[in-house]
């Protein structure tokens, strides 16, 4: 591994970082809120640091797999280490620990926060835990590279450790102009959202929030209960569709609006996808009937948007599913391990995975019936490599290791057996609310600061999906 | 007319034959001086040796007042040069075999127009097509459609114990008022006999039957095919997943038969298993019987061996029978074998040049002849033949006519109403008949129809 190249690279990241720093400045001088002193500063840190490592790191050895996984796993750490400043410099958040651990729910599109009040805050900063949502919900260093295109590096390895599922779809031959395309449609969608949410009532302000937090889906509100503030059925079945679609690969979206609807239909991750969400909101519907809800009206729009919300990941919330019946909450934890689908903003395994997993489960079952054919496992028409399916598997077997052994470090920490789980299963697949004290009605603040390390590190592992950053804990990786 | 045909192998071959036997002169050329020795000594053609896509060999072979050129060498670009070739030298019908399907497939970029041919016949889609045909039609071991598929021409074995076993034509033509049909033809140890009425059909005789689509049903029940009840999803195995066998396979899984493919090379079965939608794919070896009947062979309506080798595919044909498959179809290239097979007890051999050459002299001969099928394992053709205007043999009873010999009219269409023919039946301008002619006789029946 080369560190002085993968320092350079960072450097380069960081100078990006602080370009990003000023957008809020403009919001803080319109609402006066007192904070673009904060941002100001957090940029010229992040500015120096950044300058620093490009001027003085210089090496002419060629960028390989390695350093890809280096500069992956570093940048998202780093992104989180300076995006955290601007919380601490204007007070909104003392803690530094408290701001890293806000900051990288931010940028890994979780959504689990610390903050017990959140109205009231500065608008800048209101604003920039959505920038964060949004600037990591499509991939922020193959963005970064995309638009810093001067260091040469724009590996398929970038964006193969980035984009979320088991393989990354190419829509140009150039990694550059796919991630533009990408992010083309990315922006298309978050506009039509804020659009349709000022529609309904929401400020300028709020609908840009909301829908940075839901095209990512992240699930950071401006609002101290989230979506149920505005009460209207209106902005909750627009957000539902949205973080629906937030769900899909956006490759299917990019052909959708090349005139090529059809493609949804060809692809079967989103068909099951699809079932998957109309399946969970019919069950909770039953489930949620005569117990929790007495309209039929009010049931469906809770029951789907608490399941879009957490199968894609997003975390908003309109209603306490913790105050549903156990086999609803149970339902939940069962969708909170799918995810959204492979190339999509949202966390989790991916639906891909899952249906991959089945498919090599019958698979098996079909060769113990009938010992000398010859089946393969598919998606759609085509069969998925063999190693393709081995990584698969070996990323489920770690998922639920990590898991548990995440789930253990936090009840060490004095958290109940629920609570531990679902703060886990809630930064790993990063949802943002868990259950038990970290729950949809509470927050994180209470948990303590080793726990805070651990979801911090769950959060990571989960959006760069395992492999990327558990590469590094090898020693051959730092070896030459 | 004046034939130049290109390739010397079992295709070229087999067209040489047929065509000079209908006395058209034809030329052959090939590059293998033993391959033309071959042909010039048995057949009556005129060898030139040569490469075929080159001017000067070409006209060293008469090019020029040529009318038919036929390119079926073993390479798609000679074949395709060399009728690009022939296009500059004015020839008006010209066929080339390609087996790439870059060519010959519907989205091809290059189509025949652009190439100058007027005809593309890849041999192993023949065969495939044909297999599918006689697998989606019990009981038969060869068929051919005509007039849009509204009269059937149906090979059937006759089989002891057979209800028509041991009659006479005139006595099965006393149920022939329910049973409305025209035995056209018998197969009897090799020779193909054009039927009179005292003629008695034997145990272990093809018989080549004409009727309408819709009295299939009833000649089905006549020959007691019907007797097991018919599976909603019929099994067949096929043996080979060579290009053949896929496209077999594709087809019949289309159709919703319940299709497993047996291969031995493993890779190819990943390669097929990711081809194919539902068909099961089985790696083993054709003669590993006691897998093909732990996947259930026993049950199979229709076994098809397609591997590249006649042994393999006529053993396998014949075990798979024995363990209790309904019917067997195979494959055979050498000629020598393909009239030993039925004598052993498969039921059907498909042979890629007679598939491909019956297309071939389909196209060369189209004119008054709207369809042609050639019959495996006899040197017989079924024609259907437009009857016009200026045919000098309307209005009057066929008894009258001097209808030649070695051929006979299975059907008579006549707009939407059809006619079993008699001697009392009289042709009209716009009649479409359907004619069996032994290929001695093809000449002069074409003559009779003008």
């Amino acid at each position: 591994m080369n560190a002085i190249l993968t320092l350079r690279i960072l450097g380069a990241l960081l100078v990006f970082l602080a370009a990003a720093l000023l957008l809020p400045i403009p919001f803080s001088f319109y609402y006066r809120d007192g904070a673009a002193l904060s941002f100001l500063l957090a940029a010229a840190v992040s500015l120096a640091v950044g300058a620093t490592l490009l001027l003085n790191c210089r090496s002419d050895r060629e960028f390989s797999v390695r350093e890809g996984f280096a500069v992956v796993t570093f940048g998202w750490l780093f992104y989180a280490l300076f995006g955290a400043l601007p919380f601490v410099f204007s007070g909104a958040i003392p803690s530094y620990l408290n701001a890293v651990f806000e900051t990288m729910s931010g940028f890994t599109t979780t959504g689990s926060t610390i903050l017990t009040r959140i109205e009231g805050l500065p608008q800048s900063i209101l604003l920039w835990r959505a920038l964060t949502h949004w600037l990591g919900g499509m991939g922020i260093i193959v963005l970064s590279l995309a638009i810093l295109p001067m260091l040469g590096v724009g590996g398929m390895q970038l964006f193969k450790a980035e984009v979320p599922g088991p393989t990354a779809d190419r829509l140009k031959p150039r990694i550059q102009d796919t991630a533009k395309l990408l992010w083309g449609v990315y922006v298309l969608l978050t506009a039509v959202e804020t659009v349709l949410l000022m529609a309904g009532g929401m400020t300028f302000f709020d609908a840009l929030c909301h829908s940075f937090a839901t095209l990512a889906t992240g699930g950071f509100s401006t609002r101290n209960t989230s979506v149920a503030a505005y009460d209207s059925a209106y902005i909750d079945y627009v957000i539902t569709v949205f973080m629906f679609l937030a769900g899909v690969n956006f490759s299917l979206h990019y052909y959708a609006l090349r005139g090529r609807i059809r493609e949804y239909w060809r692809n079967e991750e989103f068909v099951f996808y699809l079932l998957v969400t109309f399946g969970a909101t019919a069950l909770l519907v039953f489930f949620n009937h005569g117990t929790v809800y007495t309209s039929l009206a009010d049931n469906l729009r809770f029951s789907a948007f608490q399941s879009t919300s957490i199968l894609t990941t997003t975390g908003f919330g309109t209603a306490d599913y913790e105050t549903w019946p156990v086999i609803a909450q149970y339902l939940l934890v069962f969708l909170m391990f799918i995810g959204g689908c492979a190339g999509s903003t949202g966390g989790g395994m991916k639906v891909a995975r899952i249906l991959l997993l089945f498919k090599h489960a019958q698979v098996q079952i079909y060769r113990l019936i009938h010992p000398r054919a010859v089946r393969l496992v598919k998606l759609g028409a085509t069969p998925v490599d063999r190693e393709v399916m081995q990584a698969i598997l070996g990323f489920f077997a770690l998922y639920m290791g990590v898991f548990v052994v995440a789930s253990f470090l936090m009840a060490a920490t004095g958290m109940d057996l629920v609570s531990s789980g679902g703060a886990v299963i809630a930064t790993l697949s990063n949802i943002g609310p868990g259950l038990g004290t970290v729950g949809p009605a509470d927050n994180f603040a209470h948990v303590p600061a080793f726990g805070k390390g651990v979801l911090i590190l769950c959060m990571l592992l989960g959006r760069l999906e395992l492999f990327t950053v558990l590469v590094l804990i090898f020693p051959s990786f730092w070896r030459r | 007319m004046k034939v130049l045909i290109i390739g010397a192998g079992q295709v070229g071959y087999f067209l040489c034959e047929r065509l000079s036997i209908e006395g058209h002169e034809v030329t052959l050329v090939d590059r293998n001086q033993e391959q033309l020795r071959r042909a010039q000594d048995r057949l009556n053609v005129l060898g030139i040796c040569g490469n075929g896509a080159s001017a000067e060999t070409m006209e060293q072979a008469g090019i020029q007042g040529t009318d038919i050129f036929i390119a079926v060498t073993d390479l798609d670009e000679v074949n395709i040069l060399a009728c690009l070739l022939a296009r500059e030298y004015g020839v008006k019908t010209r066929v080339a075999r390609v087996k790439s399907i870059e060519y010959s497939g519907g989205g091809a970029r290059l189509s025949k127009e652009k190439l100058g041919i007027d005809l593309l016949i890849n041999p192993d889609d023949a065969v495939a097509e044909e297999m599918v045909k006689i697998a989606g039609r019990s009981g038969t071991f060869d068929v051919a459609e005509f007039v849009e598929g509204q009269i059937q021409f149906l090979g059937y074995r006759i089989a002891e114990g057979s209800p028509l076993c041991d009659l006479t034509l005139r006595e099965l033509g006393e149920i022939r008022g329910m049973y409305r049909f025209v035995v056209t033809a018998i197969g009897r140890g090799g020779k193909t006999i054009i039927p009179r009425g005292d003629d008695v059909i034997q145990a272990g005789d093809s018989i080549f039957i004409c009727a309408h689509q819709k009295d299939l049903p009833a000649i089905q029940y006549l020959l007691k095919l019907e007797e097991e009840e018919k599976r909603k999803r019929p099994r067949v195995f096929i043996l080979g997943g060579g290009r053949i066998g896929l496209r077999i396979a594709a087809e019949l899984e289309r159709q919703r038969f319940d299709v497993r493919l047996v291969e031995r090379d493993e890779a190819r079965c990943e390669k097929l298993s990711a081809k194919l939608k539902r068909s099961m794919v089985i790696h083993a070896e054709g003669t590993d019987i006691s897998t093909l009947v732990d996947e259930g062979v026993e049950g199979a309506d229709v076994f098809i061996a397609v591997t590249g080798s006649d042994e393999t595919n006529i053993l396998c044909g014949l075990l798979a029978k024995q363990h209790g498959a309904r019917r067997s179809l195979i494959l055979v290239n050498k000629p020598e074998l393909l009239n030993l097979a039925p004598t052993l007890g498969i039921d059907a051999c498909i042979s890629p040049r007679l598939a491909a050459a019956g297309a071939i002299l389909l196209h060369v001969r189209r004119g008054e002849i709207l369809s042609l099928a050639t019959i495996e394992g006899s040197n017989a053709e079924v024609l259907e033949i437009l009857i016009k205007k200026e045919s000098g043999i309307l209005g009057t009873p066929l008894r009258e006519l001097r209808f030649p010999v070695g051929a006979i009219i299975g059907a008579i269409v006549r707009g939407d109403s059809y006619e079993i023919p008699t001697g009392e039946s009289a042709l009209q301008q716009g009649d479409r008949v359907v004619v069996f002619a032994l290929s001695g006789a093809l000449g002069r029946v074409e003559r009779f129809f003008e």
